[in-house]
Order: structure tokens, then C-alpha cells, then sequence
């Protein structure tokens, strides 16, 4: 399946897009790398990295044209991958810098952790319910890198981890799910889970 | 629970990976895109490449060795340090395939343009790095593009408990490249700005790492020299940490498959 898939990296102009496009490929699959719609319509399925401010994201985001376009596409089922950043603007709002509007496709808010530290390095994903999709990666180490964390109903809520206390880390509305940490650096874990995600979300 | 890390570091010097002695005093090593490529194979949890004449020279960042870099598609995070004076130049450093910024000369020349960063990218990607030392009791803080040490200003410490970065890059400069040497004082003596550090410098052993690793305030360690005198040495260092909360070694025949 891997050779015929397309995979679509959303490209909005914030973060590091080329570990993200080498483990795609690594894995099988033809990638494209693009914010233009046509590009995107070709692809089975969308990955939205992203290293940055919410605030600034969500503008680029604007400023492409993809905020309508990613949400009529969620709405149609299309099959979309948040990582990190790009979790994040899956969600209604986050207060990074105050408050922003986001996505409105995973429905909830991203708010600052507790002891307002940030959340960085290797960590251990619990996945709190049953999902195919993640069951390989349930206790391997991902690497996260981010300052807030998601908070919205259990029903979205597929993984934890802990840092100061529990905090979701993988969330899943229907064929969209998001990743706080980063699969494509994260070694051997990642690669197997992001394959499992794609492989489970394209047979959803 | 997060995992406290081993933390590979590239000293690059007029394009080759260095030894570097003290601030002062340098070896070539090689090609610094072979040195990432195994720190990346071995397992490392980041890797710092830190191009040490770009704040000297006032040429910019080195993307020509980012882009080798991303070519390798490395599955390891990267932290880029070295001649990002911009935010401009900060954002092109994480399109070229960095994760994070460390930065040096920026905290001395511009908070402005750190806050600036912070609000682009996000505090999580920036790093402050502070190479230390003492003077009788007194804490310094040192230029290196003019080997001048200062104490470290109010401004900054405001920075800090602002947070507009993550962590700070405790450098031990004066002891960096000398096996067992790292002076655990400047942990405990560092403001209390409430920002996990992670110590570097004269860190070559992994009873330093287990004694630093015991420190709530420490969330990482770094190794530069002393990872290039044989090989696989952060699975060894991660061997002999087991009982610590550290990331379990990785061995190629897992990495790659």
C-alpha cells in the first residue's frame, strides 16, 4: 500500500519540514510537500507539522488560504495527521499569547501546563483507550517539545503522558488525529507508529 | 515520566567538526555531518551543533551545513546554534531542518530579538546558552566573541523569569574538554530563575551524570569531546545509567530497521 499512497505535508511556512517529508518517505510513501489546494486535493491523506507559536501559525495558516480548505476537508473525511504545532491548531483555541481562534476540528482548547513550564524530551505515551491505531506505541518514548497541552472532552483523548501531572498526548476525531510530540524524531518508535497511524487512519 | 537526557554536542569550527578546549584551544575532528549521522545512530536524545565563529565573524547562520544536514534526515531532534542575529533568520534556521535555537551572542547584543523569537517560534525552541565561571565567589558570564566575562545582567535574569526560553546551556568553559571536570557550583549557584538547565563542560564520566541527573533542576547533560574517543558512547553512558530516569539505550539493529 505504502508505494501508491500520497501523503500531503501541509506546507504553511512554519517549522521544520524536512525530517517530517525523509521519514514519510523512509517509510514508503510518495510525499508531497505544498499549500497549494490542487496539490493537496491529490494526496490520501494530510500531515500538518509544525514548530511555532499558535498565533503565528494560525496567521501563516490565513495568509495560505488553508484555514477553510482544512476545514471543509475534515469535515469530508479527508484523513489528516496533526504533529505537534499542528495538533494544536486542530483544536477550537489556544491562549498561547493570548487567546487565538484555531482549526475547530478537534473540539477543545490548548492551555498553558500548570507549573507553566514547558514539556520537553522523551516521554512514555499510556494510551488510555482501546486503539488499534496505537497499541504498538503504548509505553514507548516519543520526543515532545511544547509548553501547552490539550483540554477537551475524554472522548478525544486516545493517549497520555505525564509531566507535572497527566496530559493528553495523541487525540482522534474521526479520521483526524493529533500527535503532541514529534513521530519523526523519535527514532524507531516513531516510524512504527507513524506507519501504524497512517495504515489504520487510510483503512478508517 | 520525562526522561532526563544525554545530549550530543558539535563544536563546528571554519566548516569541520572540533575538539575545542576551553574556548580557546581546538582539534579537528571531521566532517561535522559524520559526527551527527552517528551521534543521530547511536541513539543520542538531541544533538546540538554549535558553529562557533558565526557570532565572531558576524556571517549569519551556517545553512549551507543545515541543508547537509537535513539531507541526512535525521531522526534525532537538532538544536542549531550559532550567527542568528534575526528573527528572520531564527525562523529560516527551523525551515532548514533545525528543531531548536540555541542561542549565545543574541543574549549579550538584542533581548528584543529574543522575545521576538520566542513569539514566533515559541519559547520550547529556544535554548539560552551561558558559558560560566567563577571569580572568587562572584558568578561571570562570558562573551566569547571577546572573552570578556561580566555578571549576568538584570535584563537577562528578567528574560529568564519571563521565560522566553526553555532551558539554559550551563556552560563549565573554562573546564570544557577536561575529563571530570565539571564544577557542579555553577548548578547550584546559578540564579534561581526556575529553568531546567543542562549542564556542559568537562562531562565525561557517568557517575557526573549520575550525580547531575539526582538534581531536580537539572533536565539534561551535554557531551561534546568525549563522545568522539570511542565509539557508541551514549549507549555505554546509558548502560551504566539504568537506574536513572533516562532513555533506554538504542542499538542499530532497533534504529534502523
Amino acid at each position: 500500500m505504502s508505494s501508491s499512497t500520497v501523503v500531503a505535508v501541509v506546507d504553511y511556512g512554519m517549522g521544520n519540514l524536512a525530517s517530517v517529508t525523509h521519514s514519510l518517505r523512509s517509510l514508503g510513501y510518495r510525499v508531497r510537500v505544498s499549500n497549494e489546494i490542487e496539490v493537496l486535493n491529490s494526496a490520501n491523506l494530510l500531515v500538518l507539522p509544525g514548530v511555532g507559536a499558535f498565533p503565528a501559525a494560525m496567521q501563516s495558516l490565513y495568509a495560505n488560504d488553508l484555514v477553510t480548505y482544512l476545514q471543509k476537508q475534515a469535515s469530508q473525511g479527508q484523513a489528516i495527521i496533526g504533529i505537534c504545532l499542528g495538533m494544536q491548531l486542530l483544536a477550537n483555541a489556544s491562549y498561547e499569547h493570548g487567546y487565538t481562534e484555531g482549526l475547530g476540528i478537534i473540539p477543545g482548547e490548548f492551555v498553558q501546563f500548570p507549573d507553566s513550564r514547558c514539556h520537553i524530551g522523551w516521554n512514555t505515551l499510556e494510551c488510555s483507550r482501546e486503539d488499534a491505531l496505537l497499541q504498538e506505541s503504548n509505553g514507548q518514548p516519543f520526543y515532545f517539545n511544547h509548553s501547552f497541552m490539550f483540554s477537551g472532552a475524554d472522548q478525544y483523548i486516545r493517549c497520555i503522558s505525564y509531566n507535572s501531572g497527566p496530559f493528553p498526548a495523541v487525540i482522534h476525531n474521526d479520521r483526524v488525529i493529533g500527535l503532541q510530540f514529534h513521530p519523526e524524531k523519535s527514532q524507531t518508535a516513531g516510524k512504527v507508529l507513524l506507519k501504524n497511524v497512517i495504515s489504520g487512519l487510510l483503512h478508517a | 515520566m520525562l526522561k532526563k537526557r544525554l545530549v550530543g554536542v558539535v563544536t563546528v569550527k571554519n566548516g569541520w567538526a572540533v575538539q575545542s578546549f576551553g574556548y580557546r584551544r581546538y582539534l579537528p575532528l571531521g566532517k561535522p555531518e559524520c559526527i551527527v549521522e552517528n551521534l543521530c545512530r547511536w541513539g543520542a536524545d538531541e544533538i546540538i551543533v554549535q558553529v562557533i565563529d558565526r557570532d565572531t565573524d558576524n556571517s549569519g547562520p551556517d545553512f549551507q551545513l543545515l541543508t547537509k544536514l537535513a539531507e541526512l534526515g535525521l531522526e534525532t531532534p537538532l538544536i542549531y546554534g550559532g550567527g542568528i542575529r534575526t528573527i528572520e533568520e531564527g525562523v529560516k534556521v527551523i525551515q532548514s531542518g533545525a528543531d531548536r535555537l540555541s542561542l549565545d551572542a543574541l543574549l549579550h547584543d538584542n533581548l528584543t530579538i529574543v522575545y521576538d523569537l520566542a513569539d514566533k517560534l515559541g519559547r520550547q525552541a529556544l535554548i539560552a546558552v551561558m558559558p560560566m565561571s567563577f571569580s572568587a565567589d562572584e558568578l561571570l558570564w562570558l562573551d566569547y566573541r571577546n572573552k570578556v566575562s561580566i555578571p549576568v545582567t538584570s535584563d537577562l535574569l528578567r528574560a529568564f523569569t519571563d521565560r522566553v526560553v526553555s532551558e539554559v546551556l550551563l556552560v563549565d568553559w573554562k573546564n570544557e574538554g577536561v575529563p571530570s571536570s565539571f564544577d557542579v557550583s555553577f548548578v547550584e549557584k546559578f540564579p534561581s530563575v526556575d529553568l531546567p538547565l543542562i549542564a556542559f563542560g568537562g562531562i565525561s564520566e557517568h557517575q557526573q551524570m549520575f550525580d547531575l541527573f539526582r538534581r531536580p533542576s537539572i533536565s539534561a547533560v551535554a557531551i561534546g569531546n568525549f563522545l568522539n574517543y570511542r565509539e557508541h558512547t551514549i549507549q555505554k553512558f546509558k548502560e551504566a545509567l539504568v537506574n536513572m530516569s533516562v532513555r533506554s539505550p538504542v542499538y542499530a539493529s532497533s534504529h534502523n530497521d
